[in-house]
């Protein structure tokens, strides 16, 4: 007798080896893959997350003046619908959790930025007994923005600097290869 | 009708800065409110004590980033009232200058943030690029845009670059051009009125005794400004005027910061005018004199105070700092009963919170 | 803070007779009505400087002290309550300020290193309830009949005070 459950499984499977494990999936890979590295690297939306001064820094970057946006750049409120986790101010240890809960919430495939001297290393308060010295402790960071606090065009290049390197590595979105 | 508590926070793009607010609602009115904070506790006044008195003046400057010279400034009040110390009278106007400067940059930094989370958005394009005009000028005076460093124990850092004069002059005539402009962009907006107008009224006694200060408490009635009645620095030399407002409520608050901007421009010109020569910095000691000290200043958001314990070495024995925002934020329940869960962002920007010098 | 400028005219601390002229300042007003209220436990009144006054307050009658303060001298506005920890003793400093005579006192209360417990003034103005919390928080003084005595800045978890001078963080 057919039953459902079965269909679902055997669809499963051959969608799984048509498109990821054939050289089909491959093939519409290697098509597409540029495409859609352009697309991602140039419609980079980060979280809407201000911790201190690199917060004011971050907000005029997307002000008349510099303008992030016309590099697509766009802060979103959800953590859901960003690839970018802008860390720009210090990290205590009241905060650890919810910043830990706030990236895994992130879908892959996903970046962090650090920053500002404190997210990258504790910043003038090093030695104080209620911070992290540093996010990368607990996150894994791709690209370190210095300053104190770091200027817009700091961020901005740093943003920059980021599509080159999601664009030096270049994955297929069916097979991750 | 079940009632719940709501999160609004820590990452939610109402509150500017880092902290929790929790709402109990019933349907979407709020029927109780607890702020919790904490977030971005760094420690400051342990850490001060571990520092010299000259290496405190940029921490000073990061606890509250909105407006960084005021607390530089009442820093270095605080320890020239332990010292006993007598600053030049041209620092003192330079001082003065750079702070009503600072002033119109935070709330035009207040007024992008408020606009930018009521819905207008031409509101945050427009004035953050007139706030750039500030920052420019203070870039110009001491080299950074944001947390400044300038102002020393016993003057400030540098003196004023050349033709300084000619573009402050300019500035602040391109300012009250362009503060008549928001006056027409923000009462013609009907949104932005219905949004402000009766929401979140604060009482007059409610306001005294739950220690609320600054332009929220002016809002509400009550005619007290530091500068003009407890004045430091050379504030009794300026001619300016205290705004108040009766209703108490977003509207009112909106209302006293706008016309604060104008009297700031005001102070700027007459400083200008009124800046004698000389010298901008006397070196002060090293060794504190053992006792104690204490500075009050009127920040953009209330009123600051930080009081000093000396102990005769170089570093601080206990520093204390009285941020306006940590007592404004506790008095949120009190305002926030009885309205609608929309209202929230309306009201609590309206206070103009600055979590930094919440938390320390 | 030199002899003259201590409370009555023959530089004794106190009030008792009082001088021939009237006084018309109105800092040394405040604290010659304060002094009256509490003989025995107000003490040390000087000027700082034009509009702070300063006097110390046994931590028995803060409670009562503050109340007149407030209604009876018109202070109604608290600023700060701060902690400092010396080596003998703890000491609380609040600043009180008033609206209507343009003043602010600086009111001092001890107690001893091993029972830092002292009244809240929760009840007489609203605005210290934070500001206590904050205190209990980072440093550990125990206000009673506080309403809602928790940590705020620090985690709930915590078990040290980190303002305290034996706390090397």
């Amino acid at each position: 007798m057919f039953r459902s459950r079965d269909f679902l499984k055997w669809s499963d499977e051959v969608l799984e080896y048509v498109l990821r494990k054939s050289p089909v999936g491959g093939g519409i890979d290697f098509v597409t893959k540029d495409f859609f590295n352009w697309a991602t690297r140039n419609s980079l939306y980060f979280l809407h997350f201000g911790i201190m001064c690199c917060a004011l820094e971050m907000a005029v970057a997307s002000a008349p003046r510099f303008d992030q946006q016309r590099f697509g750049i766009i802060p979103r409120s959800s953590p859901r619908q960003c690839d970018v986790l802008l860390v720009n101010g210090p990290v205590t240890k009241k905060l650890k959790p919810a910043l830990r809960r706030l990236y895994d919430q992130m879908p892959e495939p996903k970046w962090v930025m650090a920053m500002g001297e404190c997210a990258i290393s504790g910043g003038p308060f090093y030695d104080s007994y209620s911070m992290v010295p540093g996010v990368d402790r607990f996150i894994p960071v791709d690209i370190y923005i210095p300053g104190c606090p770091a200027r817009p065009e700091a961020l901005i290049d740093g943003f920059l600097k980021l599509q080159k390197l999601i664009k030096e590595n270049k994955k297929g979105l069916l097979t991750g290869r | 009708m079940a009632e719940m508590w709501i999160n609004m926070g820590p990452q939610h793009p109402m509150t500017h800065g880092l902290w929790n607010l929790k709402v109990k609602i019933d349907g979407e009115t709020i029927v109780d409110a607890e702020p919790e904070v904490g977030y971005l506790h760094r420690g400051i006044e342990k850490l001060c004590e571990a520092r010299t008195y000259p290496q405190i003046i940029p921490i000073a400057d990061r606890l509250c980033y909105g407006s960084s010279l005021t607390w530089s400034h009442l820093y270095c009040l605080t320890v020239e009232d332990l010292m006993d110390i007598e600053v030049p009278e041209r620092a003192e106007y330079i001082r003065v200058m750079a702070i009503e400067m600072q002033r119109i940059a935070s709330h035009l930094m207040w007024l992008a943030a408020y606009a930018g989370d009521l819905g207008l958005a031409v509101g945050f394009t427009y004035t953050m690029r007139d706030r750039e005009v500030f920052v420019d000028l203070l870039q110009a005076l001491t080299g950074s845009r944001l947390t400044y460093n300038y102002p020393r124990i016993g003057g400030v850092a540098h003196d004023l670059p050349p033709d300084f004069e000619r573009d402050t002059v300019r500035a602040v005539q391109y300012m009250e051009m362009r503060l008549k402009e928001y006056e027409d962009l923000f009462d013609g907006s009907k949104i932005f009125m219905m949004r402000n107008v009766g929401i979140g009224t604060l009482r007059k006694e409610d306001g005294i005794n739950l220690g609320v200060t600054g332009p929220s408490l002016r809002a509400s009635g009550v005619d007290y400004d530091l500068r003009k009645d407890m004045p430091y620095s050379v504030y009794p030399e300026m001619d300016f005027e205290v705004v108040t407002h009766e209703d108490g409520d977003c509207y009112a608050r909106y209302r006293v910061r706008m016309d604060e901007m104008w009297e700031s421009c005001k102070i700027i010109r007459q400083a200008l005018q009124k800046m004698p020569k000389g010298r901008w910095r006397i070196v002060a000691p090293r060794n504190a004199p053992a006792g104690t000290g204490l500075g009050r200043v009127e920040d953009p958001r209330g009123e600051a105070v930080m009081y000093v314990v000396g102990d005769g070495t170089d570093r601080p024995y206990r520093l204390k700092i009285r941020s306006p925002i940590f007592v404004t934020v506790s008095a949120a329940p009190k305002i926030l009963v009885g309205y609608k869960l929309a209202d929230v962002v309306a009201i609590m920007g309206g206070l103009d919170m600055c979590i930094g010098e919440n938390d320390r | 803070m030199s002899e003259e400028d201590k409370l009555g005219s023959t530089g004794v601390v106190g009030i008792e007779k009082a001088p021939s002229r009237i006084d018309e300042n109105p800092g040394r007003r405040v604290l010659r009505a304060l002094a009256e209220s509490f003989p025995k436990t107000v003490s040390g009144g000087t000027q700082l400087r034009p509009g702070v006054i300063r006097a110390k307050v046994d931590r028995s009658d803060l409670y009562s002290a503050c109340r007149t303060l407030k209604e009876d001298l018109g202070f109604e506005h608290l600023t700060m309550i701060s902690a400092v920890d010396y080596e003998d003793r703890f000491e609380i400093v609040y600043h009180i300020a008033s609206y209507q005579s343009r003043l602010l006192i600086e009111l001092i209360s001890t107690t001893p290193k091993d029972d830092p417990v002292v009244d809240s003034v929760s009840s007489v103005w609203g605005g210290a309830n934070w500001q206590e919390r904050e205190s209990y928080d980072l440093m550990g003084i125990v206000f009673k009949s506080h309403p809602k005595l928790e940590r705020i800045l620090l985690p709930k978890d915590v078990l040290y005070h980190p303002l305290r001078k034996d706390f090397r963080g």
